[in-house]
């Protein structure tokens, strides 16, 4: 390798991207755009969820309880119906999503240092608002227990609302803090690989790459004169989405910089070597765009990304583990909003290594051959 | 009816390697899978000389000049170009050629001066070389006061000289030109072939392959190739007279014979290969 032919090769191929306004303009807006959807859309929190009260007990209590459901800005109180056989139809219609449901005799029972069980009902039919709505539901009845037993000076263990549900790491549960750290892997994914893509297969029909291998031009050079632009590219984007992330979505970032540094890094080549894959078994540029599409709906589905592995059917996960961005997912949200260190992320880590190494050994094999045939 | 024979080939080829030759093949095999593209071909071309290289669409012209330039690797025989071998010594040979394919490889989205400078680079070019060398390159195309236009918006055959421009910018020993006039009109191609001449009377050794005939006839020598074999060898005259003793002069229906041209000889060589084929 030659490190002058390498540097005129990164040249030429910023100078053709420069005329080329169009795909400029994407590379930089597409992580912009991504992060107005993801985080203002697909990442919303889930706010001023209708909610109906069911108050059997009518009593001080009962009707703090309420109190502390609509001011928590997650509930908005639109019905108040006399009892609970009236909440079906309202939840049929859609016209509630949430129902608190307080039992007659809740007041007393705790005075007299009993626990009482509250009904919360959800809509299931939106599992987001199910798990969330649920979720904000225990917590604001965890918090009112708090001040209930302050109020009253008990040390008595028993009594109280028994609902509790800690929500670590993200206790505000916002969707965001975990939707941006996702998002930088996913545009990382999108236009490393789509571009890497393209950019090989077009030199492949133009003729241009037969006429470079006419010339002392190795294609060692060649590669990496290849992939450094793009790699810059994908590094500008990524602290892009990092930047109007930390400071605009304010996401807090847990994680030690050296940890983030070294997965991406490693996802990085997973995800060029990838799009570089693509450019070899593709002839033009039209297959090499299919095949990333192709490529991109079970990544974008099964990563983790925006469903969670979790909840798929479990026919489904083993698969799950066959996407390296699901890896990446895993890595930035634990570093992110997790803090963990290395050790914790091991598994992430080490597969994206893995991943990196055999997709980027068979590129450079696939790409020799294809050549030398 | 008599017929020309691979006995008329010279025998000599079969003999080592000539180091001498600006290229020497010997055994020359290429196969994709079962199919052999160039099957154990053996051939020289001395330097300086403008050797015209023929055969149908698929007979293995593009392959042979992909082995011979290093971009493929033959499964068998032996390549010298210049005295080195072309597999074990890539980077010598391909500091010294140059190449022109049929499709005008240059960057399209680069200006003139962007590509001269891109390739002037590749071959590491010291500075006041480059600059004779654009000099040169920008006259001889025509394209003097065009350096700053992009390559995509010229017209075919500014982009072809130009490729030829970018192709010899390093002043290789040895050119080789893929079909480099297809596509260009009747004008532009004699002016370009003065230019292949210009370059000949320089020294330079010229491997052609071509589909029009009388650009064949202006070559020094001639190879056909056919199906993956040399069906015939030498230089036009030769393969004129070889044709009219062993075919007889040319019956054109009724009048006169003439004496054949190239293009007669390379449709009988091909259609006699197509009939033994089919037997």
């Amino acid at each position: 390798m030659n490190a002058k032919r390498i540097r005129l090769l990164i040249w030429k191929e910023f100078l053709q991207l420069r005329r080329d306004p169009l795909l400029l303009r994407l590379l930089f807006l597409m992580p912009v755009l991504q992060l107005v959807m993801m985080g203002y859309v697909v990442g919303a929190d889930v706010k001023n969820l209708s909610t109906a009260v069911v108050d059997l007990d009518h009593s001080v209590v009962s009707r703090r309880l309420a109190a502390s459901f609509a001011s928590s800005g997650y509930f908005v109180i639109t019905a108040r119906p006399a009892e609970e056989s009236a909440l079906r139809p309202l939840l049929d219609r859609g016209d509630v999503k949430v129902a608190l449901v307080i039992p007659e005799g809740t007041s007393r029972r705790l005075s007299a240092g009993g626990s009482v069980p509250v009904g919360i009902v959800v809509d299931g039919s939106d599992s987001r608002i199910a798990s969330v709505g649920g979720g904000y539901a225990s917590q604001l009845i965890a918090a009112f227990n708090a001040k209930l037993i302050a109020e009253q000076g008990l040390t008595v263990s028993g009594p109280g609302i028994d609902a509790r549900v800690r929500v670590e790491f993200n206790p505000s549960l916002r969707a965001v803090n975990s939707m941006i750290p996702g998002l930088i892997a996913t545009i990382l994914v999108l236009s490393m690989s789509v571009i890497m893509s393209q950019a090989v297969v077009r030199e492949r029909e133009r003729g241009t790459l037969e006429q470079m291998f006419v010339t002392p031009i190795s294609r060692g050079d060649y590669l990496v004169g290849k992939l450094t632009p793009y790699v810059l590219i994908g590094i500008v984007q990524m602290s892009i989405v990092a930047f109007i992330g930390r400071v605009w979505f304010q996401v807090p970032f847990n994680g030690q910089l050296w940890v983030v540094v070294l997965g991406l890094f490693l996802f990085m080549l997973t995800t060029v070597a990838l799009g570089l894959l693509i450019s070899l078994v593709s002839h033009t540029r039209q297959q090499a765009q299919q095949t990333v599409m192709f490529i991109m709906i079970p990544f974008m589905v099964l990563s983790g990304f925006i469903f969670p592995v979790a909840s798929m059917p479990p026919a489904i996960v083993p698969i799950t583990y066959l996407i390296p961005l699901r890896y990446a997912v895993d890595f930035l949200r634990g570093t992110f909003v997790k803090g963990a260190g290395v050790r914790e992320l091991a598994v992430p880590l080490l597969a994206m290594a893995g991943f990196a190494a055999a997709l980027l050994g068979f590129a450079v094999a696939s790409f020799h051959k294809r050549l030398s045939d | 009816m008599p017929e020309l024979t691979s006995a008329s080939l010279p025998a000599s080829r079969t003999l080592a390697p000539n180091p001498t030759a600006a290229i020497s093949v010997r055994g020359l095999t290429k196969r994709f899978g079962s199919f052999t593209a160039v099957d154990a071909i053996d051939f020289d071309v001395a330097r300086g000389e403008i050797f015209g290289f023929l055969g149908p669409n698929g007979s293995g012209k593009t392959t042979t000049i992909r082995m011979l330039t290093g971009a493929i690797a033959p499964q068998a025989g032996s390549v010298l170009i210049l005295g080195d071998d072309v597999v074990s010594q890539p980077e010598l040979v391909k500091r010294r050629i140059g190449y022109m394919s049929q499709k005008f490889s240059l960057f399209e989205d680069m200006t003139v001066d962007e590509n001269l400078r891109f390739y002037a680079g590749v071959y590491d070019l010291p500075a006041e070389k480059f600059a004779a060398q654009r000099a040169y390159v920008l006259r001889m195309a025509d394209l003097v006061g065009r350096e700053n236009e992009l390559t995509a918006n010229l017209s075919v055959g500014w982009k072809q000289r130009l490729a030829l421009g970018t192709a010899t910018i390093h002043e290789p020993e040895l050119l080789f030109l893929d079909e480099p006039t297809s596509g260009v009109d009747p004008v532009a191609r004699r002016h370009f072939w003065d230019l292949l001449y210009e370059l000949a009377g320089r020294g330079v050794t010229l491997f052609v392959t071509t589909h029009y005939m009388e650009e064949a006839a202006q070559c020094g020598r001639l190879a056909f190739m056919y199906a993956g074999r040399l069906i015939a060898e030498g230089s036009p005259r030769e393969i004129r007279e070889r044709y009219l003793r062993e075919c007889g002069p040319l019956d054109t229906a009724g009048s006169a014979a003439k004496t054949p041209s190239i293009e007669d000889v390379f449709v009988h060589l091909v259609s006699r290969e197509r009939e033994e084929a089919s037997r």
